[in-house]
């Protein structure tokens, strides 16, 4: 939920902190008792790790029991056989066991995302809540659970009354938080918004986006863990529910009720859902219709108000909150200048050769051949225009050349280095980069957080596990993006969600995500498509400063614009290369012409 | 050492219950190869298909009565669920899908707990002479043969709805392209709202039909639906052809494995799915 | 009044903005070329006259009926059919079904001997599923499958693009017999020549704007209109 770009703000945490201490003096006027606060916080805080994986990271997982039951069973076990005598040693053991756990199960079913990934991780929680009742029941106490659960000692004291089991997990639950809040803070969190955004554009600029879930998987893992452990002391008894779909259901509810992607949604939804069935079933005399309630005002926010209540209030907010009045920047109303110094170069890279090159390229689907024999080579510092007839099997090699697909034959080079067969990370990390014909964007991070994803992956690799840093203190990464937000002329939009920016301003971001990786050789796929001719004129400006000290390749069919720009035109046509040269030479060509008109001598 | 009376009383059942998921799976898979919504409340729905077969039932005192009105109860709640919900959510995000239809799933259920507890209710099978059939090395309910000689009638008639007739053909060509289904002249959102309706009333109907063997709870449908997930991942989506091979598979999945351990036989089923999901996702069967 | 009248049509993907201010007109029986090259806007013209993408702004009229912002069904049975790029032929159905199915809907609908006189090919491999057709085979069921509906407007999508030269000629025969049945249609091509040699006027487009609007006899005379705006 952290959008700014002010240093690190502690108003959340201290307003939770208010909130927590006023709660057990305020809420039991209104009937709530101190066992239900507690539990609310426990359930809270098994969300700060589900909101991990779904608000911030889109991952639906319906099996977050698995954890929250393996953690509570193991720390349960480890105190009812006295293995372990300190309550907070087992409940590490636990939350540790249930980081495991979450690690093989992650490997498992993150192979697969959306629906297939949901459905693994029920069909998980239906085999560990089978596990518990039978194979391990010897263990587990099968479908009577542990009873006989110590409670917390710490120096002498014992948490054995219910306030101060609420105080202790309320501190519990504040530190949670504000890990979570850290996490989500930092640049690793940062990559996960984009990877729940758009996965694709993420591993395109060059993150590891399977290792960043299975990380923050496990994180998930290792909340509902401790969470589990946290209620069998509470209540004394482990129970066998904690493994069951309804467990996981119940998370899933809400975490969507309260509002994904707030961190506090599913305290929220959970005190909702505590109260509605323990403290106003009697009072409105809803009896055991409090969970149709529920579900009807579950089904109510999904189709209206998705963000759910948390989120809702925040609409609100920001309505009614006088805005300052964002200048509406008309489509490059400030014409791109020309910068007076070249842009900073991370990457060192040569300045002369054969910057990237194509050897006897090809690529078969099945029957079908996309390309044949292609041989491309570029220099470095050139722009090459890349051109050709429908069907000519431009996008095909372009893809090639990004590692998006693999070349059926053929060797595929950068400075004399070969990187045929890299995948489109790695070919990113290595400094290639492409800007998308339909803009592949991160719809909801606003202007500064997308180039800030690019240039994320720039200085810390395809992977990273920094999940205490702090990005806003990260001064190169923020230097960088003000200076391509300046070459974009986006400035002024920096704090805007990309969603709400004209089309014109999506393409200039949609160049600078790639651009924001640093990259020695820039693929441009059709920038000019859907542009006014004004708008046109203006991008070309953009990418001839860009195209300084980089080597540039451009699809493009309006033939004006980019035989202004080209220092050289490649010519495919059915899936070869049909010509090559200056922009003059491919003019004068008749076989090119040919292939254009599609012979306008008679068939 | 191995009881073959036993053995084949539970290939038996593992056949009837297979097919009875096959029947309900077929719903589930034609959905969501048309729509491409995966419909949590399905379960729900042939929860459904139960309980209004038993009011039709205390009613009227008739079984055949009751399976109709189940079925067509069903049907309409379907449509009526696809009109006003999950049609604003086809432009929307699959975990919003999901969603929404397990949220309906649960008010569903919660609805019916409401209006008649959860307590168990028993609709008793139709009598056509001896409970029981005598096959010489095992005693099998009469019933449930009754009932697998329904389902297959059922499975038949959904395969000659889908593959011999016009709306059929629609369906399946819907399947494969819906817009150019549309740009054909023939009205895809409409088709969208039958193939629901359908759908559902495989679910109701086979609501209906099991309960005499299972006694009806709010929460029949929820093992069912997780069941039909395995079938419909095994089977392949969008495929009916898989969806009853994938029926009759984890029917019998469970059914021998019972035999050796109870406890296991669902717990074999998902390991399967699980294998399936991770190596040949598209299933059997399967085109996406 | 032309049975197509398409006054200034401004389409978009997304917010990428396509078309500018797109103006047509056909006449009945008339053939009419779109050309222009790749990214220029000739699928989004046929895809915004059948409903599949919705125009912003402008009007569409066929045979005086509004139907700019209608469901492709809508326009449909209002008498357009589009034989799209992909051609998109249903694989799981075989060659009858697929017809049978374009008549469903269709008033005046073919009888299904029609196809097969038109295209004997098709009734050899009548009981083949989609899947088992070959390329020239999917795209002369593609256009049977559209003829089937009597449709008033014929909408041609690149019908000749990745064909053998040989097939290129059959196909084009086939249109040359509809076009002297006198049916209307509207083709986009790549190959020029192939599209002239049918179509009595033509329209360029480059970058969403209509740049040219004449007979194919002026493109044939003056082939310099051509190299400016589909050469290089």
């Amino acid at each position: 939920m952290s959008t700014s770009s002010r240093p690190f703000a502690w108003r959340a945490e201290a307003i939770l902190a208010l909130v927590l201490i006023i709660a057990p003096f305020v809420l039991p006027l209104i009937g709530g008792s101190a066992d239900t606060l507690s539990r609310i916080l426990i359930w809270g805080l098994f969300g700060l790790g589900f909101d991990l994986i779904f608000g911030f990271t889109g991952l639906l997982s319906f099996g977050q029991s698995v954890f929250y039951g393996s953690g509570g069973f193991i720390a349960s076990y480890l105190l009812v056989s006295q293995s372990v005598g300190n309550v907070f040693v087992a409940l590490v053991i636990g939350m540790a066991g249930a980081a495991v756990i979450g690690l093989v199960i992650g490997l498992l079913a993150l192979r697969r995302s959306g629906i297939y990934f949901a459905m693994i991780t029920v069909a998980f929680g239906e085999m560990f809540f089978f596990l518990e009742n039978s194979a391990l029941y010897p263990w587990t106490g099968g479908e009577n659970g542990l009873p006989n659960v110590p409670k917390p000692r710490l120096f002498g004291f014992i948490f054995d009354s219910p306030w101060s089991l609420y105080g202790l997990l309320a501190v519990l639950f504040f530190i949670g938080y504000v890990i979570a809040r850290r996490i989500v803070a930092s640049p690793f969190g940062h990559v996960l918004t984009a990877i729940r955004d758009n996965p694709l554009r993420a591993r395109a600029v060059g993150h590891d986006i399977q290792r960043y879930k299975l990380a923050v998987f496990v994180v998930a893992a290792a909340y509902a863990g401790i969470s589990g452990g946290l209620e069998a002391t509470l209540q004394g008894y482990m129970s066998p529910e904690a493994f069951t779909f309804e467990t996981s259901g119940q998370l899933v509810i809400q975490t969507v009720i309260g509002g994904a992607g707030t961190l506090l949604g599913p305290l929220v939804g959970a005190a909702l859902w505590l109260y509605l069935r323990n403290e106003l079933q009697s009072a409105l005399g809803l009896g055991a219709a409090w969970k149709l309630v529920l579900g009807v005002v579950f089904v109510v926010l999904i189709v209206f108000l998705r963000r759910g209540i948390i989120g809702g209030v925040s609409d609100l907010w920001t309505r009614f909150r006088p805005v300052p009045a964002a200048p509406p920047a008309p489509l490059y109303a400030n014409p791109i200048a020309t910068p007076t110094a070249p842009p900073t170069r991370h990457r060192q890279m040569p300045t002369d050769g054969i910057a990237i090159e194509a050897k006897g390229v090809g690529k078969r689907y099945g029957g079908i051949v996309a390309n044949d024999g292609i041989d491309f080579a570029v220099r470095a510092g050139e722009i090459r225009g890349l051109i050709g007839p429908n069907g000519a099997g431009k996008s095909t090699f372009f893809k090639m050349l990004t590692g998006e697909v693999q070349p059926s034959a053929g060797k595929i080079f950068m400075f004399g280095e070969e990187i045929t067969g890299l995948d489109v990370t790695a070919v990113c990390q290595k400094g290639i980069a492409k800007s998308y014909q339909i803009n592949q964007l991160f719809q909801k991070l606003t202007v500064r957080r997308n180039l800030m994803i690019s240039a994320l992956s720039r200085t810390r690799g395809p992977f990273r596990l920094d999940l205490m840093a702090n990005v806003d203190r990260m001064r190169e990464l923020n230097a960088d993006v003000t200076e391509t937000l300046r070459l974009l002329d986006l400035t002024a939009r920096a704090d805007t969600p990309v969603s709400e920016l004209a089309y014109g301003e999506k393409r200039r971001i949609e160049i600078g995500l790639a651009l924001g990786t640093d990259p020695a050789i820039l693929l441009l796929d059709e920038p000019l498509a859907g542009m006014s001719p004004s708008e046109r004129a203006d991008t070309v400006k953009l990418l001839r400063q860009i195209a300084v000290g980089r080597t540039l390749v451009v699809v493009e069919h309006d033939m004006d614009a980019l035989f202004n720009m080209a220092d050289r035109i490649t010519v495919l046509q059915e899936g070869r290369v049909l010509a090559e040269g200056t922009p003059a030479e491919i003019q004068a060509s008749q076989a090119v012409q040919d292939a254009y008109l599609g012979g306008i001598r008679a068939p | 050492m191995l009881n073959w009376g036993n053995f084949v009383s539970q290939l038996f059942n593992g056949l009837v219950s297979g097919a009875l998921l096959a029947l309900i799976s077929a719903g589930l898979t034609i959905v969501y190869g048309t729509l491409g919504v995966l419909n949590l409340a399905h379960g729900a729905l042939f929860m459904l298909g139960g309980y209004a077969g038993f009011v039709a039932y205390q009613a009227t005192g008739n079984f055949l009565i009751a399976v109709v009105v189940g079925t067509l109860f069903v049907g309409l709640v379907g449509v009526v669920f696809e009109r006003a919900i999950v049609r604003f959510f086809y432009d929307r995000p699959e975990e919003d899908q999901i969603l929404v239809t397990f949220g309906a799933g649960i008010v569903l259920v919660e609805l019916v707990r409401w209006g008649f507890g959860s307590l168990s209710q028993m609709v008793p099978a139709p009598a056509f002479g001896s409970p029981i059939i005598n096959l010489g090395f095992v005693i099998y309910p009469q019933y449930r043969l009754i009932a697998f000689g329904i389902v297959v009638v059922a499975l038949a008639a959904l395969y000659l709805l889908l593959y011999r007739t016009r709306l059929g053909m629609v369906v399946r060509a819907g399947i494969e392209d819906a817009p150019m289904v549309d740009m054909l002249g023939i009205n895809i959102q409409r088709t969208f709202m039958l193939v629901f309706g359908i759908g559902a009333m495989a679910a109701g109907f086979a609501g209906i039909i099991n309960a005499p063997i299972i006694a009806i709870t709010p929460n029949v449908g929820d093992d069912i639906l997780i069941q039909c997930f395995v079938v419909v991942v095994i089977g392949g989506v969008g495929s009916f052809p898989g969806a009853v091979i994938g029926g009759i598979v984890a029917g019998e999945i469970m059914s021998i494995t019972s035999m050796f351990n109870p406890s296991y036989s669902a717990v074999m089923l998902y390991a399967v799915m699980t294998l399936v999901l991770i190596t040949r996702p598209q299933g059997l069967f399967g085109t996406r | 009044m032309s049975l197509l009248e398409v006054d200034r049509i401004n389409s978009f993907y997304g917010d990428s903005h396509i078309l500018f201010d797109v103006s047509l007109r056909v006449e009945q029986g008339e053939v009419i070329a779109l050309l222009g090259r790749n990214g220029a806007g000739k699928s989004t013209t046929l895809n915004t006259l059948i409903g599949l993408v919705a125009a912003q702004s402008g009007s569409i009229r066929l045979d005086g009926q509004e139907v700019r912002g209608a469901k492709p069904h809508v326009v449909a049975r209002a008498g357009m059919q589009l034989v799209p790029e992909e051609r998109r032929i249903f694989g799981s159905l075989n060659v009858e079904e697929n017809l049978v199915l374009a008549g469903l809907t269709a008033k005046p609908a073919w009888p299904i001997e029609r196809a097969w006189e038109m295209f004997p090919r098709l009734k050899e491999r009548r009981a083949s599923r989609g899947t088992d057709l070959s390329g020239g085979e999917q795209q002369m069921l593609a256009i049977a499958r559209a003829l089937v509906r009597e449709p008033k407007l014929l909408l041609l999508d690149e019908p000749f693009e990745g064909l053998a030269p040989i097939i290129v000629r059959d196909l084009l025969g086939v249109c040359q017999r509809l076009a002297a049945a006198g049916q209307t249609i509207i083709i986009v091509e790549q190959n020029v020549a192939a599209a002239l040699s049918i179509a009595s006027r033509a329209y360029i487009l480059n970058n969403g704007h209509v740049v040219f609007d004449g007979t194919s006899a002026e493109l044939k005379q003056t082939p310099a209109i051509l190299s400016r705006h589909l050469g290089v």
